[in-house]
């Protein structure tokens, strides 16, 4: 690839990072669902379970039906603290691209704010994503949220 | 600071109705670290799993007070407050892990992994000069130890000489429910955790709340995990300090249970389904054949068997109106890779983004918020009967959250004359 190859690529995994952040802050389900590939995966991994070698995570969809049962149940059945959303997101740090797929880390913060319009910090972490570039089209394969706030407020019903 | 209740505020002597300021009295929270925390109890410190190898260490808390437990070389577990004998520095500052002695950062006091000091940079002074008088004694300076016992693979820990050997403390109840889940070697699969802005009680109520279990959460009642209409109960020891409520799932059909929901007006309409049900999936693993299982062993900890998903959880009083609750899940150390990663798959139930769990911290805080400005009245605790404190075999009942509070009572010094015990 060349420079402006490199360049553009940034870009669109840029802008798609920032939009599948977005859709959950918008709770557009449906476009953060298409964000994934049909082979995707999402983990939600406290931070203190990765240092210590565990696999256990808060939300673990190990395959999109799966993930689509996450949400169905959070629209559905799970009761929560009503409140807005705003993830901020980092640049994204294109780390590497193998056979088509990109290695891709962007830091996040979000501002959890109540219907009474009270704002808090509600998490830090970082997304570890792996994705798909076919067509000029970007899909996550997977998504590890590394939760470094893994002692969390309340609940945590909308995934990050 | 007084405490703003005494005993002949029970309105009623049975506990059927719960003052609102027991949540939110500051005064009564620093008498309960005293009368509770450090009372004649056994608090669980952890497992044993967690600290296999001489010198492994973890930190937790017993009310508020930070704890290490630790193995030591010969293999023996201790455990001391974390609070240096010098200057009450806190002496191990990371969450978990490997050490041959500890020493405070403050001042390089030195101490064993047992908790006796053993190091005190410049005893004799420097040049001749300064140093501890002759008259220290350092066997006199080690930290604070706690009590350890160990039963079937749990720590527990005791600031009391008063409390009774493990055996009896837990009852027979406790020792054949709790034993029955650490009946085979364990492996601890990880941690999950939550911060709640609600009094601690209030989780101890939750967990012992029967009736809460497939109205709240809605995914129990969908997926026939706990519904009201199953074959269930909630039982306690001969004190009532300690609790179970206990599920078969299958023991009802899904079509009426689905009636008796509608008939009673919480839901007539469709039910959702899943793509994949393996999280809702019993592999039966315990030869009563019980589904779901969610104890509680007084004064801070929780275990749970929710299918296959096992875990003990801590509770940490963080002043009068938060907790936090830590989930410590395990599997048996001789689970296959499948049943590792059926576990793993089932903990999207439990924890702060449990399908079947995230509820209940927003169902106490809301409690909190609310329960602030009226101090001077009651909740109503009538479900399953009033008077007596006993057994009940369904889980229409909130019989065992009177339980909690008769113990309570009796160990803070609130309890009315003649009430229900």
């Amino acid at each position: 690839m060349n420079m402006k190859d490199s360049q553009g690529m940034d870009t669109l995994i840029s802008r798609f990072v920032l939009d599948s952040a977005m859709a959950l802050d918008r709770e557009d389900f449906d476009h953060w669902l298409d964000c994934f590939a049909d082979d995707g995966r999402y983990v939600v991994m406290p931070r203190e379970n990765r240092a210590q070698g565990y696999d256990l995570a808060l939300m673990y969809c190990d395959t999109k039906p799966v993930l689509q049962d996450r949400i169905s149940v959070l629209r559905h059945a799970s009761k929560f603290n009503p409140h807005y959303d705003r993830h901020i997101i980092s640049a994204s740090l294109v780390r590497g691209m193998e056979a088509g797929i990109a290695t891709v880390e962007t830091n996040f913060l979000v501002v959890q704010t109540t219907l009474t319009g009270v704002s808090n910090l509600f998490c830090a972490g970082g997304y570890e994503d792996r994705i798909r570039v076919q067509d000029g089209k970007a899909r996550l394969v997977e998504r590890i949220v590394l939760l470094d706030s893994f002692s969390v407020p309340n609940c945590l019903a909308i995934p990050l | 600071m007084s405490i703003s209740i005494g005993a002949q505020d029970w309105p009623h002597k049975d506990y059927s109705r719960v003052p609102f300021r027991l949540y939110h009295d500051e005064a009564l929270y620093q008498r309960e670290q005293k009368n509770v925390f450090r009372g004649p109890v056994w608090s669980v410190l952890g497992l044993e799993a967690e600290i296999p190898k001489p010198g492994d260490y973890r930190l937790t808390h017993v009310g508020e007070e930070s704890v290490v437990y630790v193995r030591d070389a010969q293999g023996e577990i201790r455990a001391f407050v974390n609070r240096c004998a010098h200057r009450g520095a806190e002496v191990v500052r990371f969450p978990a892990g490997n050490a041959e002695d500890f020493t405070c950062i403050y001042h390089a006091w030195n101490y064993s992994l047992a908790g006796d000091l053993q190091g005190v940079p410049f005893r004799r002074g420097a040049n001749g000069k300064g140093g501890m008088p002759a008259s220290f004694d350092i066997k006199q300076h080690g930290l604070l130890k706690l009590r350890v016992t160990v039963w079937n693979g749990v720590i527990f820990g005791s600031f009391s000489g008063d409390a009774e050997p493990i055996e009896a403390y837990l009852g027979p109840l406790m020792r054949d429910h709790v034993g029955e889940l650490l009946s085979r070697p364990i492996k601890i699969l990880g941690y999950q955790r939550q911060r709640v802005k609600a009094n601690w009680k209030l989780y101890h109520e939750n967990i012992r709340d029967a009736y809460h279990g497939s109205l709240l959460h809605e995914f129990n009642r969908t997926f026939g995990m706990s519904r009201l209409t199953q074959v269930a109960g909630g039982h306690m020891d001969s004190q009532h300090r300690h609790s179970i409520l206990f599920q078969y799932a299958g023991s009802d059909s899904d079509e009426e249970a689905r009636k008796a929901y509608a008939e009673n007006g919480v839901q007539s309409g469709n039910y959702m389904t899943l793509n994949d049900y393996a999280m809702a999936t019993h592999t039966k693993e315990n030869p009563r054949g019980i589904s779901t299982r969610i104890i509680s062993v007084f004064p801070n900890a929780f275990f749970h068997q929710i299918y296959n998903s096992l875990a003990m959880r801590k509770i940490r009083p963080l002043g009068h109106g938060e907790f936090e609750l830590v989930w410590t899940l395990f599997g048996y150390a001789d689970d296959d890779e499948a049943m590792t990663r059926h576990r793993i798959n089932q903990a999207n139930m439990v924890g702060p983004a449990g399908l079947i769990s995230m509820e209940d911290g927003e169902a106490l805080e809301m409690v909190q918020r609310s329960t602030a400005p009226r101090q001077d009245i009651s909740g109503v605790v009538e479900m399953g009967g009033v008077g007596a404190i006993r057994d009940l075999d369904t889980r229409a009942q909130e019989v065992t959250i009177r339980g909690f509070w008769a113990y309570y009572s009796r160990l803070m010094g609130l309890e009315r004359e003649g009430a229900e015990r």
